[in-house]
């Protein structure tokens, strides 16, 4: 899906796993910083410090940008609706009542819940089941226009095309701005910089990469962001109150769209998906057009636009991601020291109770299924049902709806007609991640995993669903059930596990991939065409690790599957599908050498029962 | 973070703060900051106030400067509104360091503005006719307020043209609202009544569902106030495009701006205090140095580039009277020198305004201005009676 | 009354002229060409140097959808070409190429806000009311370049490559057709449209750098609406600029401004792909 997944670009600053190291690292330059931020007065003077104070709001606002762009993927123009409302109810509540701490605590509230809601209102508008990163894009376009209209039709309550001033505010020396607006900048980094790199962070990343397998592991990928760009919106909002607190003017410029281009402009540059990218990009930008506009007036913006267009054609890492490269490649010229590895991730099995021997509840129940496209059907009135321990293979000739029915167990609102039970509890029109709560896990034909993600975190994030993730640590430890933990030990990813998932062989990423459905503990599995591309030697693996689940685990496994001798090998159970129908639904023996069978796969009526098997 | 990233970090900021640690040393001639909008709505007439500007500091340094030192012009940006006068005035204010503004501006800018000047402590001379009551201990005012402006078009219209009834359109910020507000409280004082009253953003081009409630009210006069520029133009392109022809009274034009619309600005009435036609050995003595200065370049002198030429003379009276630069004596002496520039006699002695003579006159084919009638001496009222 | 209908019919009109180049682009190459304000800001200033040159007006469109469609295409081969794959991203890249076009355009002419005489003034009296015969003239005009498109897209071999690549590229460059081309002058086509429009508007508007960008997002939520088809553009220009004037007229016309972007928005929600048939 090419509109989902962008162009692999620069790997964002929290892939690699935290250390020690890390972490020492960290608090030295956070804490270097606040004490530049400290000293700043005395070093610079007034003009450079009035830049810098509004910089520094701004250089908060573009870390929103880059958070919910850089990090999750979402490109948002709309960040300065909300830098606007959170500045504009500081005007108007001081405008309409004065200066006080009671008003100021209105103000702050009044930033926060009108910021909180309208991001919730735009997060429910843009972010269901279905939508499109370009229609999310669009509303966050839409937005602050409409804003700014509201803000210009509000007369003298909100000074419309004017702005307010002359409103009483804070009583800070200048000097005291600098040192708030500084290290708030930097609190808002660092916290960005844990939460991030956490555990619970992965996901925004697994979100960014590849938002249908994140649905498929059970996330329910609108809510997260949503919730995303509440936080994102009270924080641009906090920024905005303190921009216009310092300035006392508020201005609809400050809630507009070319302002809100400007964010994504300044993250782009700085690199995005760095964070700190964002921040020297707003810093660079807002203290060179300030210094600049004067004297190379229409240069400076020129330089910018052309800087833009080459950094978003060529450099997707921003000039960061560019420096960074070349730092790259310098150090390996000069040092011949390989890359920093990931710190190494250690497994733990978690434990479950052993399934009784025996059981075989029935868990997929399918009645009178039908989907069709306008007039086309495409499968009609299919019913089975399959049990635990059963490992039943789907085949029939391509066309024949397979994928469309594995589909159609897999999401709820895919069906035209009739009902599916998983694991007794029917699915309704239930979205895929509510699926895969009831049991149900899917792996794709195309290995859909999490390309800049390392191994470990692909499946952390899969064990999302089922282990609450820290929103502040980075585990060293990996916990997987058993079957997921033999998957990744028998194919060889135990020795990969830093590895980012996009240089993993088309092979191993199938392992990957099943092993993070198998992370989901499901009981019903979805495989499509898994053995595609496999060597003989990973297919007879497969094999086995697909009798083990079924046999030890007492999974329910469907396979859609082209390899007759691989369906002949490991199945209990055949299902013949032809135009939308089931034809056959018996145990192997039954099926494979029936003559219908062979008249469909081969299209021919089979003249003597003699022929070679199909 | 990686050692590289929190490398840059910690290099990009320290090679910034050493850029900015290199500070701006106070230097010997007196510097005048010219905000205008040299960009945004005010784009058309900034221009000419920049000439205006530039004229006479030519002329004082030819004549040895101020209290022996030579002006200098620092010129900037506002975008003609409030977040681009912010950085504006941070600029000359915090960064430039001139000792005085002289500059003519949006209501919106000014508005913005204020608080800077106020925090700088700069004394500011405002240029550009505005909605009045505007007040600050900083700024003075050279320039009409609705006092002197609206009486002559609105008696002339219901003197002259018998109308009745009236429209009045304008653009939506303090200046529009603002004079509207006065015009329509002076027409119903004067027993006329207001049928109709649209407002579009600034930034708005689009006038045709005001243009079409305008037709279907039949007033008899028209008057708008939009910000000056292109609003100006838009809106007269639509309404003669539209066929509209009643007696047309423009608020907010000044005589360069009806030069650049052409045909379209025939027939519409102004009311100001200088047209290029003032018969005035000042007015022609400082027509023909502008000539002699910017020669094919002259943009059209109007009533918003004039008050820039006379504020300068202004603040030179001021220095010399004060005999320094000081903020607060040079606000003092403002209040207290007279300058005899192309507008005549024009003292800042009403609470930091000046009363000042009005012409009423209508744009001709040429684009040049007929004056109708003169009106001298007119007050401009209570501006600020907290500013004794 | 009749006024109102004549409003809305001259504002589809105008926003038909103004989105038609957009939507070209965006039905070909599947990607959005937020360079599209600055193009028209070029055809305006290209009016204003027809103007200059003492050129009859009526050229000035013809000058300017020449000098768009240069431009156009030479943008496509050097910067757009590239991000086919990356549609966001092409989003991006070309709203910052139309701030470099707008930047050279200041440089070039200076900031300040310049005029184009109107070549047509006056008014007709059309079923009992006094009405721009501009504004008129744009509803033909409208209808002409709706029609040398369906005429090109219909009539010629180019026209017929292009619909091949708009259903399926691939199965078009493997019978032949140079798909690269095709892009490229359907980009260039649609940029020369832009500032055809730009010309075409300046009468009523001024010309200054910024002036084409109040145009864009209506321009472009109402190509999101469309979907691709011209036919339902010229529609959705109808039914959303229709109500555009009535909420100008009977709310307020700053909240007019906000109809398209909002109503489009809303549309899109319940139907995501546009409302193009098929």
């Amino acid at each position: 899906m090419p509109d989902l997944v962008p162009a692999i670009e620069a790997k964002p600053a929290a892939a690699l796993p935290g250390s020690p190291r890390a972490f020492l690292r960290v608090a030295a330059a956070t804490t270097a910083a606040a004490a530049l931020i400290v000293a700043g007065p005395w070093v610079l003077d007034t003009y450079a410090v009035n830049l810098l104070v509004r910089a520094f709001f701004v250089a908060i606002a573009a870390l929103t940008v880059d958070v919910l762009w850089g990090v999750s993927g979402t490109l948002t123009f709309g960040q300065s609706a909300f830098f606007g409302i959170g500045g504009y109810a500081l005007a108007i509540v001081f405008s309409q009542f004065g200066f006080g701490p009671g008003e100021a605590l209105l103000a702050l509230t009044a930033a926060v819940g009108v910021a909180g809601v309208v991001a919730g209102l735009v997060g429910w508008l843009s972010f269901y089941p279905g939508s499109t990163p370009l229609y999310a894009s669009v509303i966050s376009l839409v937005l602050p226009i409409v804003v700014v209209q509201i803000l210009y039709s509000g007369g003298t309550f909100t000074g419309s095309s004017s702005g307010l001033v002359g409103f009483e505010s804070f009583d800070l020396s200048l000097e005291n701005w600098f040192r708030l607006s500084g290290l708030a900048m930097i609190a808002t980094l660092l916290v960005m910089w844990i939460v991030l790199r956490s555990d619970a962070g992965r996901v925004l990343g697994a979100m960014r990469d590849n938002d249908e397998r994140c649905s498929y592991l059970g996330i329910d990928t609108a809510r997260v962001r949503i919730g995303l760009l509440v936080v994102a919106a009270l924080i641009a909002a906090l920024a905005g109150f303190g921009y216009v607190g310092f300035g006392a003017v508020a201005a609809p410029e400050n809630a507009g769209f070319v302002f809100g281009t400007q964010l994504v402009v300044m993250v782009a540059l700085g690199g995005r998906g760095s964070l700190i990218g964002a921040v020297i990009g707003a810093i660079v930008i807002e203290l060179a057009s300030a210094y600049l506009s004067s004297s190379l007036p229409f240069v400076w913006e020129l330089i910018v636009g052309v800087a833009f267009v080459v950094v978003i054609v060529v450099l997707p890492g921003g000039l960061l991601g560019g420096l960074r490269d070349l730092a790259g490649v310098v150090r390996r010229r000069v040092a011949a020291t390989p890359a920093p590895v990931a710190a190494p991730v250690m497994l733990r099995t978690v434990q479950r109770p052993a399934a009784a021997p025996d059981c075989n509840d029935v868990v997929v129940e399918v009645s009178d299924l039908s989907k069709h496209f306008g007039s086309l059907s495409v499968l009609s009135k299919i019913s089975f049902k399959a049990r635990q321990g059963e490992l039943v293979s789907l085949v029939g000739p391509n066309g024949a709806g397979k994928t469309t029915l594995i589909r159609c167990l897999a999401d709820g609102r895919e069906r035209s007609d009739g009902s599916v039970r998983i694991a007794g509890h029917s699915i309704e029109r239930l979205s895929a991640d509510r699926i895969v709560g009831l049991g149900l896990g899917r792996k794709f034909q195309a290995a859909s995993v999490f390309e800049t993600l390392s191994v470990a975190d692909c499946l952390r994030v899969a064990r999302v669903r089922n282990e609450r993730p820290s929103f502040i640590e980075a585990s060293p430890v990996l916990a997987l059930p058993a079957a997921s933990r033999a998957v990744v030990e028998s194919s060889g990813l135990i020795e990969r596990l830093g590895e980012e998932a996009r240089f993993l062989s088309h092979g191993l990423k199938q392992a990957l991939e099943l092993a993070m459905v198998l992370a989901l503990e499901p009981q019903v599995l979805l495989l499509d065409e898994p053995t595609a591309g496999l060597t003989r030697a990973e297919r007879q693996g497969f094999a086995d690790i697909l009798t083990a689940l079924v046999a030890r685990d007492r999974l329910c496994v469907l396979i859609i599957e082209h390899d007759l001798d691989f369906v002949r090998l490991i199945s209990s159970r055949i299902i013949v599908l032809h135009q939308g129908r089931i034809a056959l639904d018996g145990s192997v023996a039954e099926v494979v050498d029936a003559p219908l069978v062979r008249e469909i796969y081969t299209g021919r009526p089979v003249s003597d029962a003699g022929g070679a098997s199909a | 973070m990686t050692f590289t990233r929190s490398l840059t970090a910690l290099f990009a900021a320290a090679a910034t703060s050493a850029i900015l640690a290199g500070t701006a040393f106070a230097a010997d001639p007196i510097k005048i900051g010219v905000p205008v909008g040299l960009s945004g709505a005010n784009s058309v007439v900034a221009p000419s106030v920049v000439q205006s500007a530039e004229l006479a500091v030519a002329e004082i340094n030819a004549k040895g400067g101020v209290l022996g030192r030579q002006l200098a012009l620092e010129i900037a940006d506002d975008a003609s509104g409030a977040a681009g006068a912010q950085k504006a005035f941070d600029s000359l204010v915090f960064q430039k360091k001139v000792d005085v503004l002289i500059s003519m501006e949006t209501s919106a800018a000014r508005n913005a503005a204020l608080p800077i000047v106020a925090r700088g402590k700069v004394p500011y001379i405002y240029t550009s006719f505005y909605e009045g009551k505007s007040c600050s201990p900083h700024m003075y005012v050279n320039a009409w307020v609705p006092e002197q402006q609206v009486p002559p078009i609105v008696d002339y219209f219901t003197k002259e043209k018998g109308a009745k009834t009236f429209f009045l359109i304008g653009s939506d910020y303090a200046f529009g609202r603002g004079m509207l507000a006065f015009t329509k409280a002076y027409i119903e004082k004067t027993g006329g009544k207001v049928v109709g009253e649209e407002y579009l953003p600034m930034d708005g081009t689009d006038w045709t569902p005001i243009i079409s409630k305008l037709k279907s009210a039949s007033p008899g006069a028209l008057i708008t106030s939009t910000a000056g520029g292109a609003p100006n133009v838009t809106l007269t392109k639509q309404l003669r495009a539209a066929g509209v022809m009643l007696p047309y009274g423009n608020l907010a034009v000044d005589e360069g701006t009806a030069k650049s619309m052409g045909t379209d600005g025939e027939g519409i009435y102004l009311s100001a205090s200088y047209v290029t036609g003032i018969d005035s050995a000042a007015n022609k003595t400082f027509l023909a140095a502008m000539q002699k200065k910017f020669g094919a370049e002259l943009k059209t002198p109007n009533d918003l580039s004039v008050p820039e030429y006379e504020a300068v003379y202004a603040y030179k009276a001021a220095v010399e009277k004060a005999g320094k630069t000081d903020s607060g004596a040079v606000l003092k002496a403002l209040a207290e020198v007279t300058v005899d520039g192309p507008r005549g006699k024009i003292t800042m002695s009403h609470e930091h305004h000046a009363a000042l003579t009005m012409y009423l006159g209508q744009v001709q084919a040429d684009g040049g201005v007929k004056v109708i009638s003169s009106f001298a001496n007119v007050s401009p009222g209570a501006q600020c009676p907290n500013l004794k | 009354m009749i006024t109102l209908v004549l409003d809305i019919i001259t504002t589809a009109a105008i926003l038909f002229i103004v989105a038609a180049g957009l939507l070209i682009v965006f039905g070909v190459m599947k990607i959005v060409n937020f360079a599209h304000a600055s193009f028209i800001t070029v055809g305006a200033y290209a009016a204003l140097v027809t103007s200059r040159f003492g050129l009859p007006p009526v050229l000035a469109p013809l000058v300017a959808f020449l000098a768009g469609g240069l431009l156009g295409a030479a943008t496509e081969r050097i910067v757009v070409r590239r991000l086919y794959r990356r549609p966001l991203d092409a989003i991006l890249a070309t709203w910052g190429l139309g701030i470099v076009i707008g930047q050279l355009v200041t440089l070039a002419f200076g900031r300040e806000v310049q005029f184009v005489p109107t070549p047509i003034s006056g008014t007709l009296a059309l079923l009992g009311v006094d009405y721009s015969l501009y504004r008129l003239l744009l509803v033909p005009a409208a209808l002409i370049i709706a029609g040398l498109f369906a005429g090109l897209m219909n009539g010629t071999r180019l026209g017929l490559s292009t619909r091949a690549v708009i259903m399926n590229e691939n199965l078009a460059q493997g019978l032949g057709i140079d798909s690269t081309r095709v892009r490229l002058i359907t980009f260039g086509i649609g940029c020369g449209l832009a500032a055809a429009a730009g010309a075409l508007i300046t009468p009523l508007a001024s010309v200054d750098p910024n002036m084409g960008l109040a145009w864009l997002i209506g321009a472009f939520m109402l190509v999101m609406v469309s979907g691709g088809s011209l036919l339902t553009l010229g529609l959705s220009c109808f039914v959303l600029g229709g109500l555009q004037v009535v909420a100008s007229t009977f709310i307020s016309p700053i909240l007019g401004g906000l109809t398209i972007a909002v109503l489009a928005a809303v549309a899109l929600r319940l139907r995501p792909q546009g409302f193009a048939r098929a």
